[in-house]
């Protein structure tokens, strides 16, 4: 009964009137960050970083910790409204959030989000108390070449993102791979494709991409469309989700969270990779996959589920060894060493308040958040009805503030702005920008992964097939290549077969 | 929306809404040292935030823009290994209302390592006072044959090629240590290197998949501690006092140097000598304040200061020669 003991330490902790206050600023500049693009739990969290200096360990780390999940959620309200992810991990979201706001459905797309992202809360929230420990030496077997494998799987996959052509996903996909390539090579320390300029010595940022090509991209898309209203209809539906409702939702959002839970722990994809990984889960088991991409309600549960599950299985490399998993980690590291702990294998034992402390804050933060956000809903849904000649110019400067906020780099602005008019050129060749994102990601994270595989090896290609790991990747790679190969094979056939008959 | 967000960070952080990064320019008043500093100061710290630099920046700034009566604003410009904020900070106007949090990477390698670097760091900056000293630990995989650094050279030596050893960048303090062990022992090892600091990088180690590697104290003591990691040397002049049991790389004679990731402030050329000496003296009492240092120290850091501007500009041309010689030895180009 260790666990009920640690849990009721936990909750005690976190429920003292001082750390649920704190808890609750926290997930409040969360929610306000989120919902503006560009503006990210990193720059915020740095920024409060010295004014923890003076807060008791529990109050500062909750605090922190609720900006964090906070804004995870909240990035999913203008992603759902009017298509700009205001956090790399909603730009999925947008896919079918926008479609249902657009179908009229915005208040059950923001409840759907808000409670897959709940019940993602509370199951994350259980692993990590329960199993916290045995996950970090999982993530811990996890080698380079397992990665690449995984990689490479995940790549498959996000041709199923595709909502229209397979050809042209593909398409987007190897040119997001190719954009990845910016940047300086991390084994040599060549630059490429850099074109002499400094500011691309490091690639360009994830968050300016997206937010050109969504941003930017679909608000000059919308403005082609000349009429005034954009078939978005501003009258809302009850804004609670019937029980049918609720039940075609469940599903995707329990397979939402295991997915994120484990991808969560694993450095580098995180809460993006989740939510891309559900989305392409939920299309391939729907018996409807041509709802997807027209407002199919899995199409949000599952990726919010995810991206939530991620955002807090991404705490149990930080906190049981001391490993973060993404800046934002790394951020908390420092607050715990601004407060003179130490994080790694210790904390457990040593601060076990903290510890726990922070894992009931989790839960009561998620609770919080669908308080907070479900009595706003009303109110974002009536943000539709400002006409867009209104509603544009400020989405624009809000993007141009967001992405100069990323770096103080004018020359991002410039960028963002360069892939606003692509975004717009691939809007009328129907080309979704989802694919291009996911290429973005994964493709210098297969390549650094695939390079630093086979230097460890000395260059023999056998390690991906001699770990366990990676095969068992490489294995679901080549099956998900025929299920998809194989509906396209057979259709020929059956062509071929008639015209022989 | 837009005036919210400041709003909201305003009403927690106080005077710190300024701390977007967005308003500062660099106005300077009419520059009269003796009313210096009567607005904001800028720390530019070369590298995003969640790193070793952001954490030393974040650590001093309030105490600092207590001894000074000034809000030190910290501008995270990261980018090119560090030398986009140098050179930002190196262009700004030398009023002391920028100041540049300058380290290992950026001041002492850097300039060997790139040579279209328009930054000549000794040149375009006054060294104020070092702010933070990081020691390395060299660190192997728990289940590594060797228990001191001693064994693993002969053990190297008897394996040559089949090592493997990590890094958290081509360019990084933490490889070139590797390096100059290499080069002096003539060693043969691979290079495996990864970026996003040295977090991923440690694990690989910890997980079994990369053999050895220099990393700092922060990032592996406690798991040194726990057994999951395997401490073979450290890079101080004595032993660090949280691991007595790990020698020093200098007593198992493999180096006849200390070597440190650091931190420093220093100001663009041209900033008038009292202004200098107002932040050095600021700079000096931050880093004897007992909370800064008892927190520094548990995170493996050192908080320490020069007795004078003057014997930090003879540090770090000591430092940044050391590396420059390795460079060069050892072959290492990186543009």
């Amino acid at each position: 009964m260790e666990l009920l003991n640690n849990l009721a330490l936990g909750f005690s902790t976190a429920l003292a009137p001082v750390n649920l206050m704190y808890g609750f600023l926290g997930v409040l500049l969360g929610t306000t960050i989120g919902v503006l693009p560009g503006l990210g739990p990193v720059a915020t969290i740095s920024i409060l970083l010295p004014i923890t200096f003076t807060l008791p360990p529990e109050a500062a780390l909750i605090m922190l910790a609720g900006i964090y999940y906070g804004a995870a959620y909240g990035g999913s309200t203008t992603a759902i409204l009017v298509n700009l992810p205001g956090e790399s991990s909603s730009v999925v979201t947008a896919i079918d959030g926008y479609q249902m706001a657009r179908r009229g459905k915005a208040g059950l797309a923001l409840a759907t989000a808000a409670l897959s992202s709940f019940i993602a809360g509370t199951l994350a929230t259980v692993l990590i108390a329960v199993m916290a420990p045995a996950l970090a030496e999982v993530a811990l077997k996890f080698g380079p070449a397992d990665y690449f494998s995984l990689m490479v799987f995940g790549l498959i996959a996000a041709v199923i993102l595709a909502n229209g052509s397979v050809v042209k996903a593909i398409g987007m996909i190897l040119l997001g791979v190719l954009l990845g390539t910016m940047g300086t090579d991390v084994n040599t320390g060549t630059p490429r494709f850099t074109f002499g300029v400094a500011e691309f010595s490091d690639g360009i940022d994830f968050a300016v991409i997206a937010m050109g090509m969504f941003g930017l991209g679909e608000t000059i898309g919308n403005l082609s469309r000349k009429d005034e209203t954009n078939g978005v209809l501003s009258e809302v539906r009850g804004l609670w989700p019937s029980w049918a409702e609720i039940r075609s939702f469940l599903a995707p959002a329990l397979r939402g969270t295991a997915l994120g839970s484990c991808l969560g722990m694993l450095p580098g994809g995180g809460p993006v990779l989740s939510s891309f990984s559900a989305y392409a889960l939920e299309k391939k088991i729907s018996r409807k996959p041509g709802e997807f991409g027209k407002g199919a309600i899995e199409g949000v549960a599952g990726p919010e589920a995810a991206n939530n599950a991620a955002a807090q299985t991404a705490f149990i490399p930080m906190l049981t060894l001391g490993l973060p998993s993404s800046a934002v980690m790394a951020l908390m590291i420092g607050a715990l060493m601004m407060q003179g702990l130490s994080p790694g294998p210790q904390l457990l034992n040593n601060n076990a308040q903290l510890f726990w402390g922070l894992i009931a804050s989790m839960w009561i933060g998620n609770a919080m958040l669908v308080i907070l956000n479900l009595p706003l809903i009303g109110i974002w849904v009536k943000l539709l009805s400002v006409p867009y000649r209104m509603l544009y110019p400020a989405i624009l400067l809000i993007c141009c503030i967001g992405v100069y906020s990323l770096k103080s780099s004018a020359l991002d602005v410039i960028v963002a702005t360069f892939f606003g008019l692509m975004g717009f050129v691939f809007y009328r060749l129907k080309c979704e920008p989802a694919p291009l994102l996911l290429g973005f990601i994964l493709g210098p994270m297969i390549e650094e992964n695939l390079r630093r595989a086979l230097l460890i090896s000395h260059g023999s290609p056998v390690v991906f097939v001699d770990r366990a790991i990676s095969l068992t990747f490489l294995i679901m790679s080549v099956l998900l290549l025929i299920v998809m190969i194989a509906p396209a094979i057979r259709t020929k056939r059956d062509l071929a077969f008639q015209e022989e008959g | 929306m837009i005036t919210r967000r400041p709003f909201v960070l305003g009403l927690i952080c106080g005077g710190l809404a300024l701390g977007s990064g967005l308003t500062l320019s660099g106005a300077a008043t009419a520059q009269d040292a003796s009313n210096y500093p009567n607005q904001p100061i800028q720390l530019v710290v070369p590298f995003a935030p969640g790193g070793a630099s952001d954490f030393a920046a974040r650590l001093m700034q309030n105490k600092l823009s207590e001894h000074l009566g000034q809000q030190i604003v910290v501008v995270n410009r990261d980018g090119a290994a560090g030398n986009i904020g140098m050179e930002m900070a190196a262009r700004a106007k030398p009023d002391g209302y920028t100041l540049y949090l300058g380290n290992v990477g950026t001041v002492s390698i850097n300039p060997h390592l790139f040579p279209n670097l328009t930054v000549k760091p000794l040149k375009d900056f006054i060294p104020i006072s070092i702010v933070a000293d990081t020691p390395g630990l060299m660190i192997a995989r728990p289940d590594f044959p060797a228990k001191n650094a001693k064994e693993f050279v002969e053990y190297v030596k008897a394996n040559p090629g089949k090592i493997n050893f990590a890094s958290p960048g081509t360019g990084s303090v933490n490889r070139l240590e590797m390096e100059a062990l290499q080069y002096a022992q003539g060693l043969k090892m691979t290079h495996i290197p990864y970026k996003g600091g040295a977090g991923p990088a440690a694990a690989d180690v910890m997980g079994g998949h990369v053999d050895v590697m220099f990393v700092t104290i922060a990032t592996a003591i406690n798991n040194v501690k726990a057994g999951r990691l395997k401490a073979l040397a450290a890079t101080t002049k004595e032993r660090v006092a949280s691991l007595p049991e790990v020698p020093t790389m200098m007593e198992q004679g493999l180096t006849n140097r200390p070597s440190s990731s650091w931190q420093g402030v220093l100001a663009p050329a041209g900033t008038p000598k009292p202004i200098i000496d107002k932040v050095h003296a600021a700079i000096v009492e931050t880093m004897r304040d007992p909370t800064i240092r008892e927190r520094m120290a548990s995170a493996g850091v050192i908080a320490v200061s020069s007795a004078s501007p003057e014997e930090f500009m003879e540090y770090i041309k000591a430092d940044s020669q050391q590396w420059s010689d390795i460079i060069e030895k050892a072959g290492i180009k990186a543009d």
